[in-house]
C-alpha cells in the first residue's frame, strides 16, 4: 500500500471543495434574524385537506388553528376560565352578549358590531349569518350539521341584527357561527359554488390575516389592513409543513422555525427534557382531549361489572400519567370523561376513588367466581385475559400499553397487546364491537359537555342508526340516557352542570370505561416572540398572533 | 427495433393493468378513507362520505369506474380533498425529479470515479479507504444518516466557524419564501437531501463499478492493448471503462426507475412534498384513487427505465443490438 500522487491529489481536492463550500455558504449564511414587524416561521405537523370549513374534507385541527380562526369572523371565542374550564366569550364581531329567550321557543338575538367589515370593506351583516346557515343545512357533503339542524329560521330585522329561532331547545347555541365554522361572506359567495371557491384557498378575510396556501409546503399569513380590531404588527407568518417530529425539532433548533405545537409523544418530550436554549415551553393538561381505556360492555370479560371494577382498582392511574407526562408537569389522572375544558360539568368523584387497591381487586374477583392460580385470576380453567387494542405507530400509546400490561400482570390479569391500523380500528373494529379493551382519545372541540354521543344507548351501533352510532362501548346504564339527553338541551347552565355531574357519577359507578389521562398540549416558541403567546385548548395557540411582536 | 419496442409496450400495459388492480384492491381492503370521520360529532357524515366515494358499491364496480376514467386520461380526484390527481402528481414529480437529477448526476460521477480508481489502484490505501466508506454507506440506514448529516452540517460545522447554519433542514419547495430560480438559496435547500440520496447511491454503484472494472482490466483484450503500447490512460478510459459500464448502467437505470417512485424517507425528513410524501399521505388517508394512479405512474417509470437500460446496453455493446 502506498500514498500515491493521485491519492494526495484526491485528498487535497476534497479539502479544497469543503473550504470552498463553507466559505460560499458563510458568505450568505447569516439567516435573517427575527425583527420587529418581520417574518415569523412556525412548524406545522399537518396541513388541512381543504379550506372549505363546512365540507367533509375539512375537520383538520391544524387547518382551523392556522387559517379558519385567523380569516373568518366568529361570534364567540373560547377562553379559559378558572380551574381550566373554558367559556364562550363574545368576539368583537358582536356589539355585546346576545340575548337568549327560552320560551315559548328558544330565540337568540345577535347585535353586530357596525365596524366589522370584510377585507373588501363590505360590512359583516345578518346576510352572512343567513348565508352560512343556509349552506350548512342545505348544502351537500357538509361535515357537521349538529345544532344548525335544530334551527328553525335565521331572520334579519335589520342588517346589524340577527334573530335565530330554534325548532327545539339546543343548549350549545353559542357554538353556532363559531367553533369549527365561523361566518362566510354572502356578498362574495352567494350564487357561486362555495366549495369550489374555498377548498383550495380563498382571497377574502374577515379576520386579522389573509391566508395563502402552497400545498404540501406552507401556509402564509399576511395582515388584513381592513381588520377592524387589533391589526398585526408582524408582516408575515409562514406555517411550514413539517410532518416528521424529529425534523421539526431540528428546524426549531436551527432557527428555521420559531414555534412548534408538537404532539406529546416520547420523542418530543425527550427533546424538551434535553433543553431547547432560547425558547419557552408551555405545557398544560387543561385540554379537550381525554385518553381512556374503552371497555366493550357487550363482550366478555367486560360485560361483568365486577371485572370492570377490578380492572379499575388494578392500576395506579396517577403514576401512569406521571410516567407519561411528568416532564411537562402533568401528573394527575383524568377522573371524568368530560375533559378539563368543560371541568364545570364534571364531577371527578365519579372516578377519583379508583386508585390501585389489590385488596379490592381480590374481593371483586373472588366475588365473581375467580381464583388465583399461577399468578393469574382463573375461572373454569381459563385465565382472566383480554386483548388490548390501540393504534399502530403511536409511540406514546405503545409505551402506555407496556406500562399497563405490567401493571395488570401484577394484579393477576393477562393483557395481550394488539396494535391496529387507525383506519381499521375506528372504521371497523370499534364500531362492530370487535374488541375488548381499546386505548384512544376522545377530543372535544367546543367547551360544551356532550357525552350522549358516546354513552347514550340509542347511539350503540345498530340498524336503527345505520350502524353509525358512536357508543362503541355498548354502554347501557339505567337512568343515564335521560340525564345525558337533557344535558344536550338544557339552556340553564347551572342545571346543565348539575345534570352532567349526576351523569358522571353514574358512569363512574358502572365503570363503563376508564378515563386515563388528559392529553396535554405543548407550545414551544423562541424568546424573540413577545405578546399574548399562550395556548388555547380549543382554538390552538395561533389565534392571537395579531397581538404578537418579534424582537430581533 | 420497432417490433421490440412494440412488444415492450404491450408487456408494459399488461404489467400496469395488473399493478393497478393490486394497488386499488389492496388499498380498499386494507384502508378505510372514511375512518377519519368515525369520531365526527354528526355520525351521518360518515355514511354520506361512504356513499359519495361509492364505497357502498362492490369492489369490482369501484375499480371499473376508476379504470373507465383512467383510460380516458382522467386520473381522477383525491378522495378526501377532491384535488385533481394529475396536477398533484405533476407538482410532486417535479420536486422528486429535481432531487433525482442532482442526486443521480453527482452519484454517477462520484461512483464512476471511485469505482475506476479503486479498481486501478486495487489494494492501495485509497482503495481500502473508499471501500470502507462504501460499505459504511451501504450499511447506514438513510434516516439515521439524514439526522447525522443535519447535526453535522447544520449545527456542528457552522458552530466550529461561529456562523449560523449553512444549509436548510426544511427543504419544502427547494426555495425560501419569495425566492425562485437557480441560486445559492436553491443549492442550500438541495444540499442535505441530495447528500443523503447520493451516499446511498454512490456506495452501491461504486462497488458495482469496481467489480466490473476489475473484470475488464484482467481481460485478454486489455492485456493485448497494454502489450501493444497503448497509453495506460487510454486503456483504462477508452477500452476498459466502456465495457465495464455495461452491467453498471443496467443497475443504475433500474435503480433510477425505482427512485422515481419517491424518495420516501428523504422527502419525509426534509419535508419535501414529492412523490414519496404523496404516497405516504395517500396511504395514511386510505385514498385508493390516488394510490392506484401513483402506482401506475411509478410503475411506468420503472418500465421506462428498464427500456432505457436495454437500449443503453445495446449502445454500449455493439454486439448486442436490439432487433
Amino acid at each position: 500500500m502506498r500514498f500515491t500522487k493521485t491519492t494526495a491529489a484526491l485528498a487535497s481536492g476534497v479539502l479544497t471543495l469543503g473550504l470552498a463550500v463553507s466559505s460560499a455558504a458563510s458568505a450568505g449564511a447569516s439567516r435573517p434574524t427575527a425583527k420587529a414587524g418581520g417574518t415569523l416561521a412556525i412548524g406545522a405537523e399537518q396541513e388541512p385537506d381543504c379550506l372549505d370549513w363546512i365540507a367533509s374534507c375539512s375537520g383538520s385541527s391544524w387547518g382551523a388553528w392556522m387559517v379558519l380562526y385567523n380569516t373568518l369572523p366568529q361570534a364567540f371565542r373560547f377562553e379559559p376560565g378558572k380551574g381550566g374550564a373554558y367559556n364562550y366569550v363574545p368576539t368583537s364581531l358582536l356589539a355585546g352578549e346576545p340575548t337568549l329567550q327560552t320560551s315559548p321557543k328558544q330565540v337568540v338575538t345577535y347585535k353586530l358590531n357596525p365596524k366589522a367589515v370584510w377585507s373588501d370593506g363590505v360590512q359583516v351583516t345578518a346576510a352572512d349569518f343567513q348565508y352560512t346557515y343556509d349552506q350548512i343545512v342545505n348544502g351537500t357533503d357538509i361535515y357537521d350539521t349538529t345544532g344548525y339542524s335544530s334551527v328553525e329560521s335565521v331572520t334579519a330585522p335589520d342588517p346589524q341584527t340577527v334573530v335565530v329561532t330554534y325548532a327545539e331547545p339546543y343548549a350549545s347555541w353559542k357554538s353556532l357561527f363559531s367553533g369549527g365554522y365561523g361566518l362566510m361572506p354572502s356578498h362574495i359567495l352567494a350564487g357561486k359554488d362555495r366549495n369550489a371557491e374555498m377548498k383550495d384557498g380563498y382571497t377574502f378575510s374577515g379576520g386579522p390575516w389573509f391566508a395563502k396556501w402552497k400545498k404540501g409546503v406552507s401556509i402564509t399569513l399576511t395582515p388584513n389592513p381592513k381588520y377592524w380590531d387589533k391589526k398585526p404588527s408582524i408582516k408575515k407568518v409562514i406555517f411550514k409543513i413539517i410532518p416528521e417530529s424529529t425534523a421539526a425539532f431540528q428546524a426549531f433548533k436551527a432557527g428555521e422555525v420559531s414555534a412548534l405545537y408538537p404532539q406529546p409523544q416520547p420523542d418530543a418530550l425527550a427533546q424538551i427534557k434535553k433543553g431547547l436554549p432560547g425558547s419557552v415551553t408551555k405545557a398544560t393538561g387543561d385540554t379537550g382531549n381525554v385518553e381512556a381505556l374503552w371497555l366493550n360492555n357487550n363482550k366478555a370479560p367486560f360485560n361483568d361489572i365486577n371485572f370492570r371494577k377490578a380492572i379499575a382498582y388494578s392500576i395506579d392511574r396517577n403514576a401512569i400519567v406521571k410516567r407519561l407526562f411528568g416532564t411537562l408537569g402533568v401528573k394527575k389522572a383524568q377522573n371524568s370523561f368530560n375533559p378539563p375544558i368543560v371541568a364545570d360539568y364534571a364531577d371527578p368523584a365519579g372516578f377519583s376513588g379508583y386508585t390501585k387497591d389489590l385488596k379490592q381487586v381480590k374481593s371483586l374477583m373472588t366475588g365473581a367466581g375467580y381464583k388465583k392460580s399461577g399468578g393469574y385470576w382463573t375461572k373454569d380453567g381459563k385465565k382472566a385475559s383480554f386483548t388490548f387494542k390501540t393504534t399502530v405507530g403511536n409511540q406514546r400509546r405503545a409505551l402506555t400499553a407496556q406500562i399497563l400490561q405490567a401493571a395488570f400482570k401484577d394484579a393477576g390479569f393477562q393483557m395481550k397487546i394488539q396494535a391496529v391500523e387507525a383506519g381499521d380500528l375506528f372504521g371497523e373494529q370499534l364500531p362492530s364491537g370487535n374488541y375488548q379493551m381499546a386505548l384512544y382519545a376522545q377530543v372535544a372541540t367546543t367547551p360544551d359537555p356532550g357525552l350522549c354521543v358516546i354513552f347514550c344507548s340509542a347511539n350503540i351501533p345498530s340498524e336503527a342508526n345505520e350502524n353509525s352510532g358512536q357508543n362503541w362501548t355498548g354502554t347501557r346504564v339505567d337512568g343515564l340516557d335521560p340525564l345525558l339527553e337533557q344535558v344536550d338541551v338544557e339552556p340553564d347552565a347551572a342545571k346543565r352542570a348539575e345534570l352532567s355531574k349526576q351523569a358522571d357519577l353514574l358512569i363512574g359507578s358502572s365503570v363503563t370505561s376508564l378515563p386515563l389521562d388528559p392529553l396535554p398540549n405543548i407550545l414551544l416558541y423562541k424568546t424573540s416572540i413577545k405578546g399574548k403567546v399562550r395556548d388555547n385548548a380549543v382554538m390552538g395557540p395561533f389565534t392571537q398572533m395579531n397581538y404578537w411582536t418579534l424582537k430581533g | 427495433m420497432i417490433q421490440f419496442l412494440g412488444r415492450r409496450i404491450l408487456y408494459s400495459i399488461l404489467v400496469l393493468f395488473l399493478a393497478s388492480i393490486v394497488a386499488f384492491v389492496g388499498t380498499r381492503i386494507a384502508f378505510d378513507p372514511t375512518a377519519r370521520l368515525a369520531q365526527a360529532r354528526d355520525p351521518k357524515v360518515r355514511i354520506a362520505e361512504e356513499r359519495r366515494l361509492g364505497l357502498d358499491k362492490p369492489l369490482v364496480v369501484q375499480y371499473g369506474r376508476w379504470l373507465g376514467r383512467f383510460v380516458q386520461g382522467d386520473l381522477g380526484e383525491t378522495e378526501v380533498s377532491q384535488e385533481p390527481i394529475a396536477a398533484k402528481l405533476r407538482s410532486g414529480m417535479w420536486l422528486t425529479i429535481q432531487l433525482l437529477v442532482w442526486g443521480v448526476t453527482v452519484s454517477v460521477i462520484a461512483a464512476l470515479i471511485i469505482g475506476v480508481y479503486s479498481a486501478v489502484r486495487q489494494y492501495s490505501v485509497g482503495d481500502y479507504v473508499l471501500t470502507t466508506f462504501s460499505f459504511m454507506g451501504i450499511s447506514i440506514p438513510p434516516f439515521w444518516f439524514a439526522f447525522i448529516a443535519i447535526q453535522f452540517f447544520v449545527f456542528t460545522l457552522p458552530g466550529l466557524f461561529g456562523t449560523s447554519p449553512w444549509f436548510y433542514t426544511f427543504s419544502g419547495s427547494l426555495h425560501s419564501d419569495g425566492v425562485s430560480g437557480f441560486n445559492l438559496d436553491y443549492l442550500r435547500h438541495l444540499f442535505l437531501p441530495v447528500l443523503v440520496l447520493t451516499v446511498q447511491n454512490i456506495a452501491g454503484w461504486s462497488r458495482y463499478q469496481r467489480a466490473s472494472m476489475l473484470d475488464t482490466l484482467n481481460a485478454d483484450y486489455v492485456r493485448t492493448a497494454r502489450a501493444k503500447g497503448v497509453p495506460r490512460r487510454q486503456v483504462v478510459l477508452r477500452h476498459a471503462l466502456r465495457n465495464a459500464l455495461i452491467p453498471v448502467v443496467t443497475v443504475m437505470a433500474l435503480d433510477i426507475g425505482l427512485l422515481f417512485g419517491g424518495l420516501v424517507i428523504t422527502e419525509q425528513i426534509f419535508s419535501i412534498p414529492g412523490m414519496g410524501r404523496i404516497f405516504v399521505s395517500a396511504l395514511d388517508r386510505g385514498d385508493a384513487t390516488m394510490l392506484t394512479a401513483w402506482t401506475v405512474v411509478a410503475a411506468s417509470f420503472v418500465l421506462l427505465f428498464n427500456l432505457i437500460a436495454d437500449l443503453a446496453y445495446g449502445w454500449l455493446d455493439p454486439r448486442v443490438r436490439i432487433t
